[in-house]
């Protein structure tokens, strides 16, 4: 039996999840429809798009929130910084100009597609994910959040309320890149996003690199972000090696072979930190 | 430009105010009454109030409910942009919208862009340019050319090329679609495409060829 | 050029300037279009009680049905009939010839998703879940999905078939120089962007009307009323336009309609059937994809002396067009080359998947990117300009007659096109740029190729060059034009409209342009092999010119001049010092009992072609054009643009400009994808499509259409007869795109000029940096680590 619900608030969202475990939470609706196929008839929508403050972008302390109904084109239009310049490129990339206005970061992330445009660009930014549920409410990494294929760590009557995406210094900059049949209309066949934080010296001080579709969830390059730090941006590329490509577990699927995933994603890498270098010129 | 045909136009399509229960058409299991929900619908200025299955997507609903037609089904999974219309001003795929959750918002269609008889600029530009083939997917590259000039995000060249990039065009007729859209929009082409938009300077750059063609005949090759 | 003294641009009256014909006038439905308003045949209000139809389909590719139990499909609310082959009165036969595709399969499947019953309800959505609950038992085996699978079971649709001339081992012997290889050849889903619709309307005593989006109205009528047990005159089938075909309704639309047909004939209600993508992709056949074994002789200029090759064409599982398909690749494996000694031989594989049918180019393409590859690799061989191997062999003078006997009487016109666009792309300094970028460039490069096409216009198979109009004049002087060509963006309806316009003299919007029926205009062609304009120009010309001598006899009398002094233009008669209205004139006919109407037929002269024999002239004409691409590749992710095409091609004297450079453009984009992003993939175990919707296979977009794109026609008139001295342009422009393809191995080999490029097609991304990384040694590997 077919149902659509539009609570007003977080807490009657939460209420209402709690009564009913079969309802389903849409913002854009534009992964959730197609992907119900024939059990559509017996789906009941959960709508979240309209509940007042989840739609938008705010700063609190020392994290930026992005609302669970703030869309694609929201964050593309936002006037962010610059370390947000990775992720607004994954915007560009989600999908059609016509997925971007509808879709939503959050649904990126929930969807838990090993594909994720948003999920890379988040990870690299350490972001996090706040949940509300009937206890009330929770914070956790996304590297945590997301468990798998299609997976997250969303216990039953619970609720993405927002991405947090830590402050980072004013020298830091990010790029995002991603390897496709075609740029548009296409889900990835690798994507990289990288943060670099530079330090007085102008080395680097941290860094964050997420490779996304070459393995079932978006993977960080720790041993590769440990050795950039101190190193000057522009030799940054240089620092990559193919054996950092080692934690990645590509596949063979329908629109690459894993030989050519793993060799374009370390390729990507290199490009993806000359292009941050690049914008910290 | 007249119409090709002896017709005086396009017929008419008014919008026609569905009843307030579903049809039998939107029910998926007939002998269990779907749990209709209200919604109000503006489609191209004119209020619907409408009672929808929630899952029927906002294209079964204009195309079923309202007949309005113009927004094509090419492969409801969203990828293609056949059924592009606006919702508040800005581009959605139809087919991945719930009706349900367009209640209370502003649908403007294919069927709403000409006002008074007059076609939309970008309508004309359409025709001007020919910039179609077998037209299926006409009226989503319309709807979202009107949307990227009404977001503001035509820019350059290389930027109506990718806002574009959503809506698929099998015949290939991209180069008069792009030549369309540049019309309408003022943007020039790229510095080094140097074949221009009208569709007459190819043709009547014939005579020029030939030239080459007479005079250059015997020389060149191996 | 002085259009005023060209015969070919007098108006059919003589001495006036054409008003119509040369035009380069929008689409017919131009004005609808862009408004919504013009109507698919879903887009059709369905009459009252209309049923909708889903698709039984098989879970498994090849095996023996054991059982097929629809008691739960049946019971499913909503559903009104479930029909199976039990239920077709007529013959369970769907193909357009050779009686090997049913409309349901009984014994035997063949194919992942093949057709094993239809389920009628009252909504599109309770047939849909209806038929999922089909429980089907297959005795499942082994399918043969690869090209390989097919050769070694050794089964194939249609018989082996070759032919050549010379003695080919000897010239392959004696030649300074020997090469071969193999070239795979990717095939190409139509993605129409109307998916296959019917809607079947019963009538009385079992008549039927069916709504079709098909390119051949006549074979969907006959194949109802073999299905139905009726005869061909109790069924009508009607279209006014369709959203796409290229071939893939030609003979594929037929069974959707048959189905609905079937539907409606039993239930006395209007069925629908209209195929999602998803489905579409799974039970409609693609492009012939190819393996070509071949081998070439040739000497130190790139001179071919003798030439061998085996097409082994995956066919799917039913021959379908497979003859003519594969025939055509033949004729075309020579594309614009001369060989002195050359055998072409043909493998029409069976294999268990959709039956590949009909794509504009109907084989040729295959034919002539194998030929184009071998030229790139004789130019890499010798070291000579992959252009001068090509002038090198290119058809001249005494070196002009094909493979299979015709003489291509066009030399000429070939060579002025390709030496035309040798100079005006600049071809010589942008190699010699290219070649210095490609010094300097370590991961970016650039490539550029010029190709020739040469393409054959006629149906091979003789009886379907013929064609029929139907024109009335009314009595105010309306028109009303109809004919057996269809609309499916190629702008027939408006090239058509436009030479009946002219030989009336008389305004375009007073010629009503109606939909394709077999009512009115029988035993027709497909609208395809780039034919429509050449056949039903022609015969839509004759019938409204046996009504204007009718029109101007009537004039002659009344105003007492001779009927050769009466003319047709400026929507008015004249006689002598006297002239009136089109229309009163027309008024004037009917009062003095003149027929206004007539049905005018017109078949291709010259052609012949005896199979048996390989003799024959199979084409009464050969179209030309040339294109020069110019490509960036990224030699670390195969990423790459096309960033110049410059083409020139050869349409004779065109009836309508923008319609032909639209067609032009649309078939270069559409061949750019074939042989770029657009990757059919199956499962080789279970033989399913894995690619089946548009996220995993990418046709071309806007941002893939070459930024800097100069498209000229060539000034050509026809040698033949033909509807204003025009050249059909339907096919042609796809081959174009061979030169994207050669321009991204050229690209690649500057990686390394000492090897040749192991490039196969479609040219992805991933295949292009595996023949990167192949020239640099370090090839990738084939599957994943572990």
């Amino acid at each position: 039996m077919s149902r659509y619900l539009r609570p007003g608030s977080i807490d009657e969202a939460v209420g209402l999840l709690s009564t009913d475990a079969a309802l389903r939470i849409v913002a854009g609706g534009t992964d959730v429809y197609p992907s119900l196929g024939e059990a559509a008839a017996r789906a009941a929508f959960l709508d979240i798009v309209r509940i007042p403050g989840l739609r938008g972008i705010t700063r609190e302390n020392e994290a930026w929130r992005i609302g669970a109904a703030t869309t694609w084109s929201d964050v593309v239009r936002a006037p962010l910084p610059a370390f947000f310049d990775g992720l607004k490129l994954a915007g560009r990339e989600v999908g059609a100009i016509q997925i971007q206005n509808a879709g939503t970061l959050a649904g990126n992330v929930v969807n838990a597609s090993p594909a994720a445009d948003g999920t890379v660009a988040l990870m690299a930014l350490d972001a996090r994910v706040e949940i509300a549920g009937s206890d009330g409410r929770r914070v956790m990494p996304l590297g945590d959040f997301v468990t798998g294929v299609r997976s997250v760590a969303l216990k039953p009557g619970e609720i993405v309320t927002a991405l947090l995406v830590p402050d980072r210094p004013a020298k830091s900059r990010s790029s995002f890149l991603k390897l496709g049949a075609r740029r548009y209309l296409v889900i990835s066949i690798a994507m990289v996003s990288a943060v670099v934080d530079l330090d007085d010296a102008g080395m680097i001080a941290e860094a964050g690199i997420a490779v996304g579709a070459c393995s079932p969830v978006a993977r960080r390059l720790p041993a590769l972000e440990a050795r950039l730090v101190g190193v000057p941006p522009a030799q940054a590329a240089d620092v990559v090696l193919a054996s950092d490509a080692d934690v990645l577990s590509p596949i063979d699927d329908v629109r690459a072979r894993a030989g050519y995933r793993r060799d374009a994603a370390i390729t990507l890498v290199r490009r993806t930190l000359a292009a941050c270098a690049e914008a910290a010129r | 430009m007249s119409e090709t045909t002896t017709g005086a136009g396009a017929p008419a399509r008014e919008p026609v105010r569905a009843p307030a229960r579903d049809s039998a058409r939107d029910d998926a299991s007939p002998g269990v009454p779907p749990a209709a929900h209200p919604v109000r619908l503006t489609v191209n200025g004119e209020a619907h109030d409408l009672a929808v299955d929630p899952r029927a997507t906002l294209l079964d609903t204009l195309r079923e409910r309202l007949r309005l037609t113009g927004a094509k089904k090419g492969c409801e999974h969203g990828s293609c942009g056949a059924c592009t219309v606006l919702v508040d001003g800005r581009r959605v795929v139809s087919c991945l919208a719930l009706a349900v959750a367009c209640d209370g918002r502003e649908v403007t269609t294919i069927e709403g862009l000409a006002a008074g008889g007059r076609l939309h600029p970008l309508q004309q530009a359409f025709l001007d340019a020919d910039a179609f083939q077998c037209g299926y997917c006409t009226p989503g590259q319309i709807m979202s050319g009107v949307g990227l000039m009404a977001e503001g995000r035509a820019r350059d060249d290389a930027s109506l090329r990718d806002e574009l990039s959503g809506n698929l065009c099998r015949c290939g007729a991209y180069p008069n679609i792009l030549a369309a859209l540049r019309r309408t929009t003022g943007i020039e082409p790229a510095p080094d495409a140097t074949r221009g938009d009208d569709r007459l300077r190819a043709a009547a750059g014939v005579d020029e060829i030939a030239r080459d063609a007479r005079d250059g005949a015997g020389q060149g090759g191996a | 050029m002085n259009i005023r003294h060209d015969p070919d641009d007098a108006s059919p009256d003589g001495g006036e300037p054409l008003r119509h014909v040369r035009k380069p006038l929008p689409h017919d439905s131009a004005r609808r279009h862009v408004q919504g308003a013009a109507d698919y045949i879903d887009d059709v209000r369905e009459p009252q009680g209309t049923l909708q139809v889903a698709i039984g389909m098989s879970p498994k590719a090849r095996g023996t049905i054991r059982g097929l139990d629809l008691a739960a499909v049946r019971a499913h609310p909503g559903v009104v009939r479930v029909l199976t082959a039990a239920d077709i009165p007529g013959a369970n036969d769907v193909s357009p010839a050779m009686g090997d595709d049913p409309m349901f399969a009984t014994d035997r499947v063949s194919f992942h998703g093949q057709a094993l019953f239809a389920v009628l309800a009252e909504t599109r959505d309770a047939a849909r879940r209806a038929a999922a609950k089909a429980v089907v038992e297959i005795a499942e085996e082994r399918p043969s999905v690869t090209v390989e699978d097919a050769l070694a079971r050794e089964e194939a649709v249609l018989p082996d078939y070759g032919f050549g001339r010379g003695e080919v081992e000897p010239a392959l012997v004696g030649a300074p120089h020997r090469l071969e290889g193999s070239l795979r050849i990717g095939g190409q889903e139509h993605f129409y962007l109307e998916g296959q619709a019917a809607l079947a309307t019963p009538g009385e005593e079992g008549d039927v009307h069916v709504l079709s989006s098909t390119q051949h109205p006549t074979e969907v009528q006959h194949v109802i009323a073999r299905v139905l047990g009726l005869p061909d005159a109790f069924v009508t089938c009607e279209v006014r336009r369709m959203g796409g075909g290229f071939g893939g309704k030609e003979s594929q639309a037929t069974q959707w309609a048959a189905i609905a047909a079937l539907g409606a004939h039993l239930t006395k209600r209007p069925c629908k059937v209209r195929l999602d993508r998803d489905d579409d992709f799974a039970l409609t056949g693609k492009r012939h994809d190819f393996r070509c074994d071949w081998r070439v002789g040739f000497d130190g200029e790139g001179a071919i002396a003798g030439f061998a090759v085996t097409h082994n064409a995956r066919c799917g599982y039913s021959a379908d067009l497979s003859q003519g398909v594969v025939d055509r690749t033949m004729f075309h494996t020579d594309n614009s080359y001369y060989f002195p000694a050359v055998r072409i031989d043909t493998r029409r594989l069976l294999t268990n998947t959709v039956s590949n049918t009909a794509f504009r180019g109907f084989g040729g393409p295959q034919g002539m990117l194998m030929i184009e590859h071998v030229m790139d690799r004789i130019a890499w061989a010798t070291g000579r300009d992959p252009l001068d191997v090509r002038y090198a062999n290119l058809y001249r003078p005494g070196r002009d007659v094909t493979p299979y006997g015709q003489t291509v009487e066009e030399t000429d016109t070939l060579r002025a096109i390709v030496e035309t666009l040798e100079r005006t792309s600049g071809y010589r300094t942008r190699r010699a740029a290219i070649a210095a970028f490609n010094g300097r460039s370590k991961t970016l490069k650039k490539g550029i190729s010029l190709t020739p096409v040469k393409f054959g216009i006629s149906f091979t198979l003789m009886h379907l060059n013929q064609a029929g109009a139907l024109v009335h004049v009314y009595q105010d002087g309306s028109v009303h034009l109809n004919h057996g060509g269809t609309e499916m963006g190629q702008g027939l309806y408006q090239k058509i409209a436009q030479v009946v316009a002219e030989e009336f003299g008389i305004a375009i919007e007073r010629v009503r342009i109606t939909a394709t029926s077999t009512g009115k205009v029988p035993n027709t062609a497909p609208t395809a092999a780039s034919s429509g304009t050449d056949l039903n120009g022609m015969a839509a010309r004759i019938a409204a010119g046996k009504i204007k001598a009718r029109m101007a006899a009537r004039a002659a009398a009344r105003f007492g001049v001779a009927a050769e002094e009466v003319t047709f233009r400026d929507d008015r008669v004249f006689a002598g010092n006297e002239s009136l209205p089109f229309g009163e004139l027309a008024k004037d006919c009917v009062l003095h009992r003149v027929h206004l109407s007539e049905a005018g037929f017109y078949k291709t002269p010259t052609i012949s072609w005896d199979r048996a024999a390989a003799k024959g002239r199979p084409f009464l004409y050969f179209a030309f054009g040339a294109a020069c691409s110019e490509v960036l590749v990224d030699t670390l992710t195969g990423e790459y643009k096309v960033t110049r095409v410059d083409i020139l091609h050869d349409v004779g004297r065109s009836i309508n400009p923008a319609i032909d450079i639209g067609q032009i453009e649309g078939g270069f984009v559409q061949g750019m994808g074939w042989l770029t992003t657009e990757e059919l993939v199956y499962d080789a175990e279970t033989g399913r499509l894995r690619t089946h919707a548009p996220s995993t296979y990418k046709i071309p977009v806007a941002s893939d259409v070459p930024e800097d794109f100069r498209v000229a026609l060539f000034p050509n008139a026809n040698r033949e007869e033909t509807i204003y001295r025009s050249k059909a342009v339907g096919e042609p422009p796809i081959m174009l795109a061979n030169s994207v393809f050669c321009a991204l191995a050229d690209a690649v080999h500057a990686l390394d000029p000492g090897k040749p490029v192991p490039l196969d097609a479609p040219a992805t991304p991933e295949a292009v940096l595996r023949a990167c990384q192949a020239l640099r040694g370090r090839p990738l590997p084939e599957r994943a680590i572990g």
